[in-house]
């Protein structure tokens, strides 16, 4: 029955029952097969271990659409992919809501309740808006084909460092083929929808209500006049209307079907995985529960249903393979690849009726799908794969669960188990007496507070290196003197003090990180002080983040907020201003874990130097390369270290005099690739503390420690 | 009991040097009227009565066994029925890997008195007292034996001087009873050499221990060797390592670099067995970081300092 | 089939130690214990044999002294040790190595394995006597310093090297049982992670004393010690003449000492 209170599309028009039935029958079929789809990712995801989330479902949805909207996350180090993507998104998501709208109004509102309201000016501007995002839709598409077949991005090569060339899964053409069918799928859809919007109006063009309303869908009006100019008539424009519309809509239906099984399913994996993101999930690790047989997990099921999720949210942008410090010196590491292989492992194991036997559920191991140990122990938890990941991929978190388990197995680097076996009989990675740990402090013209026997201000946490290694042991006097002169009531713990743990606990060594917590927390208790300092920003992240879970929450800084703050308060003048060229590295733990970006920056600006940034600044620092307990296995003979890729950085520099770091193991690292990179010279490394004690210093060098 | 019975060492057809240095080592227990027999086990204990003919030695023992080679069960009860037979006072032995295999037993048969790895001997308002090392020689430690009429002592090697002149000892013979053995010795085997090195001919070794840190630093050390004209050399952890081959390793278990004159040890931290096969060296050098490392107490020269600058300067020289 | 694997608890000396008042000891709060760097490869060697069986093999580690050694004892459970047995009374104290091979053979006696091993010495005293005395106390086979090792559970004899002075290796055939005392580098013993000692913790350790092994105090502590300390001091260290300067002048002298060295050789 025609409608005519208003212009409006009329569906099914001129198709007989049995059409409309047989379309309808390959909706529900369409629906249904989406719907099993759908129940199959479900089942595995609740295959995996239980885990509860903190913080309300309505908060996370929130942010979840917020960040999905805006593009936040796509945009970064790819404002052009970004771009490209909001416009799909919002072309998809558009068209997809107006399909959804008129279903509302034709299979629910005016069957059941006789609403209608798809027509008039309303059904007009409905138009309008689906022709705008048509257009948004293929042009994004367009801007990525180019992007995929013509800007040969490196990220967005497949092939792995952890693989052979000749090795079956090397660069999984598999996916190329599924990335490029999606396009085209995308694209068919987009285009056809014009032309058969086209052949609609030159079918109609007799109804004057259609004809004349038709620039409302301007592309499609446009076609139809090209369409006409070509000589399509009314009768050729309905059969090319009529095939088209089956056409089109089986080509959708099928998109529909598919979801779940193929790429697109990351329109609701990426957003879902991103609503139940842990924005700590690198910086405070989950402890072990005593109940639990096994340490990390050795089967795809150990993973949590979070974790299995993160899997299938990944959409191979390559953002993580290509900051991923490890993948840059031609280690055996991708974090891309890790979380691919394991979701094809997941797929090829959850996805069937029955989970296979636990002997077939090893994620560990060379087979396609598993994770060799050279890839997990190549890691340095550096975060930045998390940091990136566009949708809250938590890389980090899966790898160090694996470490758990070859832990467990003893299967890792005979220094490493070396070193770990130290750290437990002296509490220290060097292997020196527990007694001779506040050593360093001897030569000073002062003496530093025990804060284990009196009551202090400020507790300063010194760390490993800080304490035992000889470089790092100048720094220290120099800060104790910084502290010194500002008048601040320090003390330290002397043999109270344990390794933190932090590369302990990233090691996967989880048990050795309870003992070595619980020791430090222990320590922490008996002394009396108001909020604790650190020098080392791994002991600050793991006392920060993740020794509340310990019994231990302290105020806790890093020490360049509390140099910032004593130069504020005057306690500390500049007497000689500095006038070098200097670089800043961020340290990992500082800054891409724990935001602590500014601190430094304010402070070699109030020491007069001037900052030249290198590219990869911030958030996308460059990690030294000692993390992940990296700094106690050697690195492969005649490899590059990430060290000195990084130093190369800096070397572009023009006139660059200093390289300035506020981590002891920065310090230890980049003085080491400074001479490996035949840079020794050209310019130095130096700690902020000597920077800062250079020009502080009143003139009275006799008065300086060296 | 009286007399000073010394068990000599013999390997593969050659007398082992330490079996000398027990000579001297038994003069200042010797008292007045006391003997000091040496007993050669062997399957032709004839061969070694030459070079056991120094001053010091009143008597050779040949005792003729079964065996040709070392065995536990054979010594033991050779030896055993020798102390019997002649009750001496002092029964010294080398502090060696044959006798790893049978003195504890032999003395925890007979109850004898029983200390080991000694490296001096005195006595003291007349008794028998031996002093060895303690917590991993970072102490000394006197022992003595009370209510023990014979006292078995393993003597450490490199402390005393062999005798430099030749005597003429009278020659016995024993017959010790016959024994089953229950173990049978088969062939003996040469590590492989890997690279031809023989390092007991070296007279000059670079030595490189874990203080190198990692493997990758190895070929430095190499070039540095090859430069100054040194044989490259290692510890025991580096050779376990896999690092540089078996036979390469110095020290107690490793080839004894007996001609040695020059030995530089870079990053070797001082372990005993590794300290124990290189003391005899006239002048060894040390270069490590730690100036508390053990090997400081036996070298002669010392540097402390880091080692991977002291090699690239060192380079610079030749 | 069954390994007795015999351990014990070295200590060592922290930085600064004293010596205790009767001058015979060290003060105790100054040492630091673990196991034994030998016993860990003994351990290894026999954990090795009970998992290529195809019979079950059962690993006991016994270690003789007071219950500070139970922490050493749970270490060697995670490492792969079935049981554990600890022997101990006061009348111990003072035992030198014969005295507690006599106490590890009667708890062999009890035990009945078909291999006993011990390490070749251990890093604190280094007597390398108490596997082979307590091997003489049984009146078995017994061996030293063994770098290789092939044994199939059930077989009347065992294949071993022996590691000579001087980098030879001896292969010698032996009876079973028999005792043989294992050298370092024979195997690469396994990481034991923190939690795995602290699961170990479920495990049991049997304590037993020298009566319950049908010893009496005259074959145990000074009584049964075949020697007896005297005194124990602290040696005045030769000390190397140290060439002093910075990095340029220590490498020149010590150029010069090769260069002296090479032109006095003929």
């Amino acid at each position: 029955m025609d409608r005519t209170d208003g212009v409006t599309r009329i569906l099914f028009e001129a198709f007989g029952p049995a059409e409309v039935r047989l379309f309808y029958v390959l909706g529900y079929a369409a629906i249904a097969i989406f719907c099993y789809g759908v129940y199959v990712q479900i089942r595995k995801y609740r295959r995996g271990a239980s885990l509860e989330l903190d913080g309300g479902l309505k908060e996370r949805f929130g942010a979840m659409l917020a960040t999905v909207l805006k593009g936040r996350t796509v945009d970064r180090r790819d404002p052009a992919a970004g771009g490209a993507h909001r416009l799909i998104l919002y072309g998809f998501t558009l068209l997809f809501a107006g399909t959804a709208t008129i279903t509302l109004q034709y299979d629910i509102l005016e069957p059941w309740f006789g609403i209608r309201f798809w027509q008039g000016e309303f059904y007009l501007v409905f138009s309008l808006i689906l022709d705008v995002a048509g257009v948004a839709l293929i042009g994004g598409l367009v801007f990525m084909m180019y992007r995929r077949g013509w800007m040969k991005l490196p990220k967005l090569d497949y092939s792995r460092p952890d693989r052979a060339p000749g090795d079956p899964d090397f660069n999984r053409p598999q996916y190329r083929r599924e990335d490029w069918a999606f396009l085209w799928i995308l694209l068919i859809i987009g285009c056809t929808g014009y032309v058969l919007e086209a052949a609609r109006l030159v079918w109609l063009a007799g109804r004057a209500e259609v004809w004349d309303t038709r620039w409302w869908s301007p592309v499609g009006a446009l076609l139809a006049q090209v369409l006409m100019a070509l000589g399509l008539g009314e009768h050729g424009g309905g059969l090319l209307r009529h095939g088209l519309w089956w056409f089109h809509g089986l080509i959708a239906l099928v998109l529909i079907a598919l979801i779940p099984y193929t790429k697109a399913k990351h329109m609701v994996t990426s957003a879902a995985s991103l609503m139940v993101r842990d924005p700590r999930a690198a910086q405070r690790l989950p402890r072990v529960p005593d109940s639990q047989a096994q340490a990390g997990a050795a089967k795809i099921t150990d993973f949590n249903w979070k974790q299995l999720l993160n899997l299938d949210a990944c959409t191979k942008c390559g953002r993580c393979h290509e900051a991923c410090p490890a993948r840059a010196v031609g280690a055996p590491l991708s974090p891309r690849d890790v979380i691919l292989s394991l979701r094809e492992f997941a797929r090829a194991t959850l996805e069937s009726g029955k989970v296979p036997e636990a002997a077939d559920l090893d994620v560990h191991g060379k087979a396609p799908g598993q994770v060799a140990m050279e890839t997990l122990w190549s890691c340095r938890t550096c975060m930045a794969c998390v940091e990136i990941c566009p949708v809250a991929v938590e890389h980090v978190p899966i790898i160090v669960q694996m470490r758990r388990k070859l832990v467990e197995e003893g299967a890792m680097d005979p220094l490493l188990t070396k070193t770990l076996q130290t750290i437990h009989k002296t509490g220290n990675s060097f292997g020196e007496s527990k007694r001779k740990r506040g050593a360093w402090s001897k030569g000073l013209p002062f003496a530093v507070k025990d804060a284990r026997k009196e009551p202090v201000d400020v507790l300063w946490f010194v760390g490993d290196y800080a304490s035992f290694d000889p470089r790092n042991q100048q720094v220290s006097r120099l800060f104790a003197t910084l502290l010194h002169e500002a008048g601040v009531d320090f003390g330290i713990l002397y043999d109270g003090e344990s390794n933190a743990g932090n590369d302990v606990r990233r090691v996967g060594e989880e048990g050795l990180y309870e003992v070595l917590a619980t020791a430090n927390v222990d320590a922490l208790s008996k002394a009396s002080f108001k909020s604790v300092v650190t020098t080392d920003p791994h002991s600050f992240n793991t006392i920060r983040n993740e020794y509340p879970d310990f019994g231990g929450s302290y105020a806790i800084e890093h020490y360049t907020t509390l140099l910032r703050r004593l130069f504020a308060q005057g306690r500390l003048a500049v007497t000689r201003p500095l006038e070098h060229r200097v670089t800043f590295h961020d340290p990992c733990h500082l800054g891409r874990f724990n935001q602590g970006y500014d601190a430094p920056r304010d402070l070699l600006a109030l020491l007069g130097c001037e900052l030249i940034e290198m590219g990869r600044c911030r958030a996308n620092s460059f990690c030294c390369g000692a993390g992940g307990g990296r700094i106690w296995v050697p690195d492969p003979v005649g490899a590059e270290k990430p060290a000195q890729n990084r130093i190369r950085e800096a070397a572009a520099i023009p006139g660059l005099e200093v390289y300035v770091v506020s981590c002891p193991k920065d310090l230890t690292m980049f003085e080491d690739a400074l001479k490996t990179t035949g840079n020794e010279g050209k310019f130095v490394v130096k700690e902020l503390i000597e920077l800062i004690r250079d020009a502080t210093l009143a003139h009275r060098p006799e008065e300086v420690p060296a | 009991m009286s007399g000073i019975l010394i068990i000599a060492e013999q390997r593969r057809g050659e007398l082992r040097p330490i079996s000398l240095e027990l000579v001297s080592a038994a003069q200042n227990l010797r008292r007045a009227g006391d003997q000091v027999s040496v007993a050669v086990l062997a399957a032709a204990p004839d061969r070694f009565i030459d070079p056991l003919s120094v001053a010091g030695v009143d008597e050779i023992v040949a005792v003729k066994v079964g065996l040709a080679e070392f065995d536990p069960d054979t010594f033991e009860s050779a030896v055993g029925a020798l102390v019997a037979a002649r009750t001496p006072e002092v029964v010294l032995m080398a502090h060696s890997v044959d006798s790893f295999g049978y003195a504890a037993a032999l003395a925890a048969r007979l109850g004898l008195g029983f200390a080991t790895d000694v490296f001096k001997t005195e006595r003291i308002d007349g008794e028998l007292v031996a002093t060895r090392g303690g917590y991993g020689q970072k102490v000394n430690v006197e022992v003595d034996f009370p209510g023990r009429t014979t006292v078995l002592l393993a003597i450490r090697g490199n402390v005393w001087k062999p005798p430099e002149e030749s005597a003429a000892p009278r020659i016995t013979a024993f017959d010790p009873p016959p024994v089953q053995s229950r173990a049978a010795p088969r062939e003996f085997i040469e590590l492989a050499a890997g690279d031809d090195i023989d390092m007991t001919g070296a007279e000059f070794i670079l030595s490189i221990g874990r203080g190198i840190g990692e493997e990758a630093n190895v070929p430095k050390f190499r070039e540095l060797a090859a430069a100054i004209g040194a044989e490259l050399g290692c510890s025991r952890p580096i050779a376990d390592a896999g690092w540089l081959p078996k036979s390469r390793q110095v020290g107690q278990s490793g080839k004894t670099a007996s001609a040695c004159k020059l030995y530089i040890a870079m990053g070797v931290s001082g372990a005993i067995q590794h300290l124990a096969g290189m003391k005899h060296v006239g002048t060894i050098v040390a270069v490590n970081s730690d100036a508390e490392a053990s090997i400081f107490s036996v070298a002669k020269y010392g540097i402390v300092g880091d080692i991977f600058e002291i090699a690239d300067e060192l380079r610079q020289h030749f | 089939m069954k390994i007795l694997v015999a351990v014990k608890q070295v200590a060592a000396l922290d930085e600064d130690f004293e010596i205790r008042g009767d001058g015979r000891d060290v003060e105790p709060d100054c040492l630091i214990r673990d196991l034994n760097e030998w016993d860990d490869f003994s351990l290894e060697e026999a954990v090795k044999i009970k998992e290529a069986a195809a019979e079950p093999v059962e690993v006991v580690a016994v270690s003789v002294g007071p219950e500070e050694v139970d922490e050493t004892l749970r270490k060697c459970l995670a490492k792969g040790a079935d049981r554990a047995v600890r022997i101990w009374d006061a009348a111990m104290e003072g035992s030198d190595s014969i005295a507690i091979a006599r106490v590890l053979a009667a708890a062999a006696r009890r035990e009945a394995p078909d291999l006993v091993f011990a390490g070749v010495q251990s890093s604190d005293q280094s007597f390398a006597s108490t596997g082979i005395a307590a091997a003489a106390f049984l009146g078995w086979p017994h061996a030293a310093v063994v770098s290789h090792l092939a044994y199939s559970p059930g077989a009347p004899t065992a294949v071993f090297r022996r590691e000579l002075e001087g980098g030879v290796l001896q292969e010698v055939e032996i009876r079973v049982p028999a005792v043989l005392t294992i050298q370092l580098g024979i195997n690469t013993p396994r990481y034991a992670s923190l939690r795995s000692i602290k699961q170990a913790a479920a495990k049991p350790i049997e304590v037993l004393s020298p009566a319950d092994l049908q010893l009496t105090a005259a074959d145990v502590g000074a009584a049964g010690s075949a020697s007896r300390v005297r005194r124990m001091y602290v040696p005045d260290k030769g000390r190397a003449q140290l060439i002093e300067g910075d990095t340029a002048q220590q490498a020149a002298r010590l150029a010069d000492i090769i260069r002296e060295f090479k032109g006095a050789a003929p």
